[in-house]
C-alpha cells in the first residue's frame, strides 16, 4: 500500500468549508445529467419486495401464493393462469403487480392490509418506475464473490491530487461524501488520537508514558508507528479475543437449569494468542471449526476446536436428551452462519426462508455437519461435558507419570506371590484348622493385632470364623486342593486375614488417590471430535426434535458455491469452504464487523443479516475493496485493521454541528471521526488502569470481581446447591479483583452486573452486533460499585503522590483518563468539587474514613484521610465523565 | 425533536425542581415513549422504529402483575376438581388417556402409573360457585373476581425450557420477556419508575427448587434498557447500586454530580455530539431515582392493617412473597407497567402433601389480598393480575403412591391459572379437561394464547407488536396465538 502525504487538503477543505463553498457537488453529477439514473434492484427494489411480498411470494414454496414469487425473475414474469402477468418489463400499466399496488379495492389491494405491511406512496412509485425501467433482476448483492472495484479518482479539489495521509478506505469514503454534498473533519488532535487508537487496539487508553513519547515523535509516520506498536501489543490479542468471545457464546457455566461451572478457559486463552500471534483468519477459521480434524492436529488445534462446544448445555433431570442434543446442533448452525456468513439460518429451521434462498434442506445439510460429535445429550453435571481434552501441565504430566511408577508394580506385586505374607498364611492355615472349636469359631493369631490396630485395650477375643467355604477348603486334604481352591484361600487370607497384605494394600490405595487427586487438578477443554460410524442426519419436520423427515447429507447452501471438488463433507471441508477465495460471505462478514469494531456501525449496518432483509451497506464498494484486500493479503487481521486506523476517516475529528447532526445523525456517510460509548469490559478495565490496580496477567482461569451478595443465591439456591458448582458467589481476593474484565466468570443466568448494565450480552446465544444505550443505571454504577469507588480512592492515592499544586494534580488526573489536558473552565469546575469535597470531609472525618473503607486494596495511611477522601471524590467526578467512558 | 432542543441544559431540568425531574426520572429506561427522542440513535435502535406509535385498540387494563409460580404448581390439587378421580384413585392411568404421550425421564422409566386423587377437599365459593382447594381459602374468597383457565397447555415438560417458553413466548433462550415487549412497546405510565420489574421469592415448599435464569426477564435480541429490574428484598440494596457507598452524603454526592455535569455540559458544547446531552440527563434521573426508590420500598408507611391483610410478618424486610405482593400494589399505584413476581418452591416430585400446604400458606393470603386490596383502591379495573405456573403436574404418582410421600411428575398437556382485573371475567371458568385432569376436552388455550390474551387487554394486536431482527420481523407470540375472547368482560 502506498500512503499518501499530501498535508494541505484538509485545510484546504476547512477553509472552503468555512467559507461555504460546495464545489464538491459539481464534481460528482452522473455521467449524463439529464438521464435520471436508473433503479439498483438490490438497493432499491429488493428491499422493499423482500420486506412486503416475499413472505407470500418468496422463496418459501410451502407459504407462495398463487404461485407467484418475485424473488425469481422467470417467474415474475410468467403469465399466470388468470391470464394477467405480474410484471411486463417496461409497461408498468399492463403488469399486474403495478395495478394491484396501487388500486384503491381494498380485496385487490397488495399486500394485504391484514398483514401490516403496507407500501408507502413511494416505494409504490419506486417499484412502478423500476417495471417501467425494464424490471432488472439480481442475484442478491452478497451472493456475488466480491471482486475488487477501482479505487474512486480524487474529487475533493478542483485537481486530481493525492489523498491526505490517508489510504484507499479515503478515496471510497470521500466519493460517497461528495454525492452526498458533505465533506470530511480535519484529523483529530494528536492526544485525541492516541486515545482513540490505543483503546480501539488494546481496550485500554494509553499511559501517560506512551503518550508523551507519542507526541514527542515529531516524525511523519509518527502514528503509524505508534499504531504499528499497538498491533504488537499482547493487549491487542485480549481486545480481539473480546469480540470473538461473544460470537462464540463464551461463558463459564453450562447456561441451562442449575447453571453449573465448565472450563473452556484454555479455548479463550487460545483465541488471545492466535490474534497475538497473527495468526491468518482462514488459518483461525480452520482451527476453530475445525482443529480436531487437521492431519496431525497439535493440542492447541484440538482445544481451538472448542469454538463449538460453547454453546449452552444442558442435564436437569428429566430432560430428553435427544431433545437438547438437537438444540446444540441447531445452536452450532444458527453460531457459525451468523458468526462466518452474516446469514440467519435460524428461519430455515422450521420451513424454507421466506426473505432469503434458504431452505429447510440447506439449513440439515449444514447440521450435519456438526452432528458427529461423540457427545450426550445431557452433560455437564460435574464440569466439562465429553468430548473433552485432557490438559496436563508439563509438572502434573511428570508427577502422573512418577505415581504411575510406583503404581504399576505395587499392583503387579499384590497379585503375584508374596514370600512373607505366604508363609503367614501357611501359619494361619495350620493355626485356624488347629484351633477349631466346636461351636465353629476360631481363634487367631492374628485377632491381637487386629485389636492393637483398633486402639483397644489388648484382651483376647474370638473372632468370627472364616466362612463356611473356607473352613471347606482348609479341612480338605491340602493335596486335594484345586488351584481354584487354592486361589480361594489366599484371597480370603489376603483380604480378611493378613495385616501385612493390608499394609501393602493401603500402601497402593494412597497412591491410587495421590493420582486421582492430581487427575481431578488436572483442567481440560471441552473440543470437537468425530464419531468413526456418522450419524445419520434427518430434516425435522416443523423442527420438532422428534419429528423426523427426510435423511440429509452434510453440504453447502445451494444458493451458495459448492463444496470445492475434493474436499471432505466434514467440518474441515466446510471451513476451507468458508475461507475459499471466491466465498460470497466470509471476508465480508468479517472486514464489517471489524469495521463496527472502530466506527460503531458496520459498513452494512445490520452485521448479523447480510440478507435480502439486511441493511443496504453504506458503502458498498469499500466493502468488497476490504473484502478482496483481506483474502489477497492472505486473511491478514492486522493488515485490514491497520488499513482502518491508518485511514483519514478513522483520524478524523468527532465534532459536529448541528447541521451537520441532521444530515447525518448517525454518522453513517462518515463525515466525522467516530465516537461512541465504550464496551462494558473497557469501561471497568479503564477504570483499572488508571487507578493503577490492573493485574496486567494474560489468560488463565476466570475470576470473579466484586459483585453484590446474593444475586445467584437468589435465583437458584437449593438444599442440594453443594453438589453443583457455579451455585455460590466467592468473590476473588487480591490481584485477581484487578483483572481485566474479559477474565470476569460469566455464569449465564445472571451475568455479571457491570457487564450487562452497559449492554453486554447473557452470552447464551451467538451475538456478533451489541446495543448500545445509556441509562440511569450505567450512572448509578460508575458512581456506587464498589469497583469504581476503590478505583477512585486508588486513583487520588496516584495522583497525591504526583507533586505540584491542586491544579497540576487534577490535570493529571484527567489526563490519565482522558489522554489530554484540561481547559482552563474544566480546571475551574474540578477544583470548585475538590474544595467542596476538602470542606466537607474536613468537617466529617467519619465519612473520610466510611468512604476510604471500600474496596480490599490497601490505603495508603500517611495520606490524610479528608484529603484523600476529597481527591477521590475528585477522581470519581472524572471517571464518571462522557469522555471518559466515551472513544472520541 | 430536533438537535438543538435535544441540547437539554441543566436549567431546563433543574428549573423545574423536584417535580420537573424528579418526574423524569429514569425516563430513558422507563419510558422510551418520552424519551425515544432524547436517547441518541444507536445502531440496534432509531429510537422510532418499533415503538407504538399508539395502542391498537383501547384498553382495558394499563398494567400487569404477573405472580409467576415457578416449579409447576398441581392444578389436580388446587383448581382442577375432578370428584370421579376418587374412583380411579390407585388405579393404573388408563393407555386410552394416555395416548403415548412423551413424559420426563424422571417417570419415563417407571413401571406402573397409578392415578392420584387430590388429599385436599374441595369447595365451591362465591355466587360464581368455582371449585377450589382448601388449600387456598383465601383466593376461593375472591373467586367472584377472576377467571380461572383450567385449559392452557404448553409443549415444555422441563422446567428451563418451559419457563422460557411462558416468559418470553419460545422454549430455548434469545428472545425478549412479556415484560421487556411490553417496556419496549408501551414503556412506562409514569417516570419515575422502570416500566418492568421483577420480584423474586423463595418457597417453603420444595427446597430442591428450579432455579430462575435472567433470561425471563431478560431483553433477548431488544435494546437492553428494556430488561427487567430487579428489585431485591433483604440486606443490600432494592436496586442494584442505588444506594451511595458509604461515606458520601447526599450533598457531597450532589455536588459530584454538579461538577460531572458541568464538564459534560462543557463537552457536548465542545463537540456537539447528543449523545453527551443524553448522558447528562441520566446522570440526574440516576439522582432521581436514588431519592425515589426508598420510598417506594419503604413499607412502614403502610398501616397495620394493611401488612396484616397481607399476612406480611412484623419484620419490615421480610423477604417473602406478602411483601412482594404489597410492593407490587404500591408500585402499580405508581404507573409501573409490568410487575413480574417469582415464587419458587412448586416442584413436587416427591412428599408433595406437605409441600403444597406449604407453597399455598406462601401465596394464598398475599395473592388474595392483593387482588383485594387493588379492588377496593378502584385499581383492579385497570390491572391485570395473573396467577400460574410454567405447567402443571402428572395425574400419575410420581414414585411410590402413598397418602403422604407421593409426588407428581411435570404434566404439559394441560394446567390451570387465573386472571383478575382488568379486561377480564368475573367469576368465570374457561376450558375443561377429562376426568384424569390428563387431557383437555374443551376450549384449549396455549401459551401463546395467553400472551396474546393479555397484549389485547392491555391495548395491543400481539400480531402488531414486532422487532426487526435478523431480518425478520419478531414478536411475542411467534406465528402463533388468538386473544381468548371467551374470558374477555
Amino acid at each position: 500500500m502506498k500512503r499518501r502525504q499530501t498535508q494541505d487538503i484538509p485545510r484546504t477543505l476547512a477553509a472552503l468549508t468555512r467559507l461555504g463553498v460546495l464545489v464538491l457537488s459539481l464534481k460528482f453529477q452522473p455521467s449524463s445529467p439529464a438521464a435520471p439514473p436508473t433503479l439498483d434492484f438490490n438497493r432499491e427494489i429488493r428491499p422493499i419486495l423482500s420486506d412486503k411480498c416475499f413472505a407470500c411470494h418468496g422463496p418459501d414454496d410451502k407459504q407462495r401464493k398463487a404461485q407467484l414469487r418475485f424473488d425469481v425473475r422467470d417467474s415474475a414474469l410468467k403469465p399466470a393462469k388468470s391470464g394477467a402477468t405480474a410484471i411486463i418489463p417496461g409497461k408498468p400499466e399492463a403488469s399486474e403487480l403495478v395495478k394491484r399496488i396501487t388500486t384503491t379495492d381494498a380485496d385487490d389491494r397488495m399486500p394485504p392490509a391484514k398483514f401490516g405491511k403496507t407500501l408507502t406512496p413511494a416505494q409504490a412509485e419506486m417499484l412502478r418506475r423500476w417495471v417501467a425501467e425494464g424490471a432488472e433482476f439480481h442475484e442478491h448483492w452478497s451472493f456475488i464473490p466480491p471482486k475488487r472495484p477501482p479505487i474512486p479518482p480524487d474529487t475533493s479539489a478542483p485537481e486530481p491530487k493525492p489523498l491526505p495521509n490517508g489510504n484507499e478506505i479515503d478515496a471510497f469514503v470521500r466519493a460517497r461524501l461528495a454525492q452526498e454534498i458533505l465533506q470530511p473533519s480535519p484529523e483529530a488532535d494528536r492526544p485525541t488520537l492516541a486515545r482513540r487508537v490505543t483503546l480501539d487496539l488494546t481496550g485500554l487508553p494509553p499511559t501517560p508514558e506512551e503518550l508523551d513519547s507519542f507526541l514527542a515523535d515529531s516524525s511523519p509516520q509518527a502514528y503509524e508507528k505508534f499504531v504499528d506498536r499497538l498491533l504488537t501489543s499482547p493487549r491487542y490479542g485480549e481486545r480481539m479475543a473480546v469480540e470473538w468471545l461473544d460470537a462464540a457464546r463464551y461463558a463459564d457455566t453450562h447456561g441451562y437449569h442449575l447453571d453449573s461451572g465448565r472450563d473452556m478457559t484454555a479455548w479463550r486463552d487460545g483465541v488471545i494468542r492466535a490474534f497475538n500471534e497473527g495468526q491468518p483468519f482462514d488459518q483461525f477459521t480452520l482451527e476453530q471449526l475445525a482443529g480436531d480434524l487437521l492431519p496431525n492436529a497439535t493440542r492447541d488445534q484440538k482445544i481451538a476446536s472448542g469454538f463449538n462446544r460453547n454453546h449452552m448445555i444442558n442435564y436437569e433431570g428429566g430432560a430428553i436428551p435427544e431433545e437438547y442434543q438437537y438444540a446444540y446442533l441447531v445452536d452450532r448452525v444458527n453460531t457459525t452462519s451468523a458468526t462466518w456468513l452474516g446469514l440467519s439460518m435460524a428461519c430455515a429451521q422450521c420451513h424454507d426462508h421466506k426473505y432469503d434462498p434458504l431452505t429447510r434442506s440447506d439449513f440439515y445439510r449444514l447440521l450435519a455437519f456438526f452432528n458427529n460429535v461423540p457427545e450426550n445429550g445431557l452433560d455437564g453435571s460435574r464440569g466439562n461435558a465429553a468430548p473433552t481434552l485432557r490438559l496436563p501441565t508439563p509438572e502434573q504430566e511428570t508427577h502422573l507419570a512418577e505415581i504411575q511408577k510406583s503404581i504399576t508394580p505395587a499392583e503387579t506385586r499384590l497379585s503375584g506371590p508374596l514370600p512373607e505374607i505366604d508363609a503367614a498364611q501357611a501359619q494361619w492355615e495350620s493355626a485356624t484348622t488347629a484351633q477349631k472349636t466346636a461351636d465353629g469359631s476360631v481363634v487367631t493369631p492374628s485377632s491381637t493385632i487386629s485389636e492393637a490396630a483398633s486402639g483397644e485395650s489388648p484382651k483376647p477375643r474370638e473372632i468370627p470364623t472364616a466362612p463356611p467355604e473356607i473352613l471347606a477348603l482348609l479341612s480338605k486334604d491340602p493335596a486335594a486342593r484345586t488351584p481354584d481352591d487354592l486361589a480361594k484361600i489366599r484371597r480370603h487370607y489376603r483380604d480378611q486375614v493378613s495385616p501385612d497384605y493390608r499394609k501393602l494394600k493401603d500402601e497402593l490405595s494412597a497412591l491410587k488417590k495421590q493420582r486421582d487427586d492430581l487427575e481431578a487438578q488436572i483442567p481440560s477443554a471441552m473440543v470437537m471430535a468425530e464419531l468413526k460410524q456418522p450419524r445419520d442426519t434427518f430434516i425435522r419436520v416443523r423442527g420438532q426434535y422428534d419429528k423426523l423427515g427426510d435423511k440429509v447429507t452434510a453440504g453447502t447452501p445451494a444458493a451458495l458455491p459448492q463444496l470445492p471438488p475434493g474436499e471432505p463433507p466434514n467440518r474441515l471441508g466446510l471451513a476451507r469452504w468458508l475461507v475459499s477465495s471466491d466465498h460470497p460471505l466470509t471476508a465480508r462478514v468479517i472486514v464489517n464487523r471489524y469495521w463496527q469494531m472502530y466506527f460503531g456501525t458496520g459498513i452494512v449496518r445490520t452485521a448479523e443479516d447480510f440478507g435480502s432483509q439486511g441493511e443496504w451497506p453504506s458503502h458498498p464498494d469499500l466493502l468488497d475493496w476490504l473484502a478482496r484486500e483481506f483474502i489477497e493479503s492472505h486473511w491478514n487481521v492486522k493488515h485490514i485493521q491497520r488499513l482502518i486506523v491508518t485511514s483519514a476517516t478513522y483520524r478524523q475529528s468527532t465534532k459536529v454541528t448541528p447541521q451537520l447532526l441532521q444530515k447525518d445523525p448517525e454518522n453513517r456517510l462518515l463525515s466525522r471521526g467516530p465516537r461512541f460509548r465504550l464496551q462494558a469490559e473497557f469501561i471497568r478495565d479503564q477504570a483499572l488502569a488508571v487507578s493503577g490496580l490492573l493485574n496486567p496477567q494474560i489468560g488463565g482461569k476466570s475470576v470473579s470481581p466484586y459483585q453484590p451478595a446474593g444475586l445467584w443465591e437468589e435465583l437458584s439456591m437449593r438444599e442440594d446447591s453443594r453438589n453443583f458448582s457455579a451455585q455460590f458467589f466467592v468473590q476473588s481476593k487480591g490481584p485477581d479483583l484487578y483483572r481485566r474484565s474479559m477474565y470476569t466468570f460469566w455464569k449465564r443466568s445472571s451475568p455479571p452486573p457491570q457487564m450487562s448494565t452497559f449492554d453486554a450480552p447473557d452470552r447464551e446465544t451467538c451475538t456478533v452486533r451489541r446495543p448500545r444505550t445509556n441509562t440511569p443505571l450505567q450512572a448509578l454504577v460508575l458512581l456506587n460499585d464498589p469497583t469504581y469507588v476503590e478505583a477512585s480512592r486508588k486513583l487520588a492515592e496516584r495522583l497525591l503522590g504526583h507533586t505540584g499544586s491542586d491544579a497540576d494534580r487534577v490535570a493529571w488526573a484527567f489526563r490519565l483518563a482522558t489522554a489530554r489536558t484540561p481547559t482552563h473552565p474544566e480546571l475551574a469546575v474540578l477544583l470548585r468539587v475538590l474544595e467542596q469535597q476538602r470542606t466537607h470531609y474536613r468537617g466529617h472525618r467519619d465519612d473520610a474514613e466510611h468512604l476510604l473503607s471500600n474496596g480490599d486494596a490497601t490505603r495508603d495511611l500517611t495520606l490524610d484521610a479528608a484529603e484523600l477522601a476529597a481527591w477521590t471524590m475528585v477522581s470519581s467526578t472524572i471517571l464518571n465523565l462522557d469522555e471518559t467512558v466515551t472513544k472520541g | 425533536m430536533n438537535a438543538t432542543s435535544r441540547l437539554l441544559t441543566r436549567r431546563h431540568f433543574f428549573g423545574r425542581g423536584t417535580l420537573g425531574l424528579g418526574t423524569a426520572a429514569l425516563a430513558s429506561l422507563l419510558n422510551p415513549r418520552l424519551f425515544a427522542e432524547a436517547l441518541a440513535p444507536s445502531a440496534l435502535h432509531p429510537s422510532s422504529q418499533g415503538l407504538l406509535p399508539a395502542l391498537h385498540f383501547a384498553p382495558k387494563a394499563k398494567r400487569v402483575i404477573f405472580l409467576f409460580m415457578s416449579g409447576g404448581p398441581s392444578h389436580i390439587d388446587l383448581y382442577d376438581y375432578k370428584p370421579k378421580l376418587r374412583e380411579h384413585h390407585g388405579q393404573e392411568l388408563p393407555d386410552s388417556v394416555r395416548m403415548g404421550q412423551r413424559i420426563t425421564g424422571m417417570t419415563s422409566g417407571q413401571s406402573s402409573f397409578p392415578c392420584v386423587a387430590p388429599m385436599f377437599e374441595f369447595r365451591q365459593h362465591g355466587q360464581s360457585g368455582i371449585w377450589m382447594s382448601e388449600l387456598l381459602p383465601n383466593i376461593g374468597g375472591i373467586a367472584d373476581e377472576l377467571t380461572l383457565i383450567r385449559s392452557m397447555h404448553t409443549e415444555a415438560i422441563n422446567h428451563d425450557p418451559a419457563c422460557t417458553f411462558i416468559q418470553t413466548g419460545a422454549q430455548q433462550p434469545g428472545r425478549p420477556s412479556l415484560g421487556a415487549w411490553l417496556s419496549y412497546g408501551i414503556g412506562s405510565e409514569n417516570q419515575n419508575l422502570p416500566a418492568f420489574v421483577v420480584m423474586i421469592s423463595q418457597g417453603s415448599g420444595n427446597k430442591t427448587d428450579q432455579p430462575l435464569l435472567s433470561r425471563m426477564w431478560g431483553p433477548g435480541f431488544l435494546p437492553s434498557q428494556h430488561q427487567g429490574v430487579r428489585f431485591r428484598s433483604g440486606q443490600g440494596d432494592p436496586v442494584l447500586y442505588i444506594t451511595d457507598p458509604p461515606g458520601i452524603t447526599r450533598d457531597n454526592r450532589r455536588q459530584m454530580l454538579d461538577g460531572v455535569h458541568d464538564l459534560n455540559a462543557i463537552a457536548a458544547r465542545e463537540i456537539g455530539d447528543p449523545e453527551i446531552n443524553t448522558r447528562i440527563a441520566q446522570y440526574e434521573m440516576a439522582y432521581q431515582m436514588q431519592m425515589s426508590v426508598p420510598g417506594l420500598t419503604d413499607l412502614s408507611t403502610e398501616p397495620a392493617q394493611t401488612r396484616a391483610m397481607y399476612g406480611l410478618k412484623d419484620n419490615p424486610t421480610d423477604g417473602g412473597f406478602a411483601r412482594n405482593c404489597l410492593l407490587a400494589r404500591r408500585m402499580v399505584e405508581r404507573g409501573v407497567r409490568f410487575v413480574q413476581l417469582m415464587h419458587r418452591g412448586w416442584d413436587q416430585h416427591g412428599d408433595l402433601p406437605r409441600q403444597i400446604r406449604g407453597q399455598c400458606r406462601d401465596v394464598d393470603q398475599p395473592a388474595a389480598a392483593l387482588v383485594h386490596d387493588l379492588k377496593q383502591r378502584g385499581l383492579l379495573d385497570e390491572t391485570l393480575v395473573v396467577w400460574g405456573g410454567e405447567f402443571g403436574r402428572t395425574v400419575y404418582s410420581q414414585g411410590q403412591l402413598t397418602k403422604d410421600t407421593h409426588g407428581r411428575d411435570h404434566h404439559g398437556r394441560c394446567f390451570s391459572i387465573w386472571m383478575a382485573g382488568g379486561g377480564i371475567k368475573r367469576g368465570h371458568v374457561h376450558g375443561e379437561t377429562d376426568d384424569y385432569c390428563y387431557n383437555i376436552v374443551d376450549n384449549p388455550v396455549h401459551i401463546h394464547d395467553l400472551n396474546a390474551t393479555l397484549l389485547h387487554c392491555l391495548g395491543i394486536d400481539h400480531t402488531r407488536l414486532t422487532f426487526k431482527y435478523q431480518g425478520r420481523d419478531f414478536r411475542l407470540t411467534d406465528i402463533h396465538g388468538q386473544p381468548v375472547t371467551d374470558i374477555l368482560a
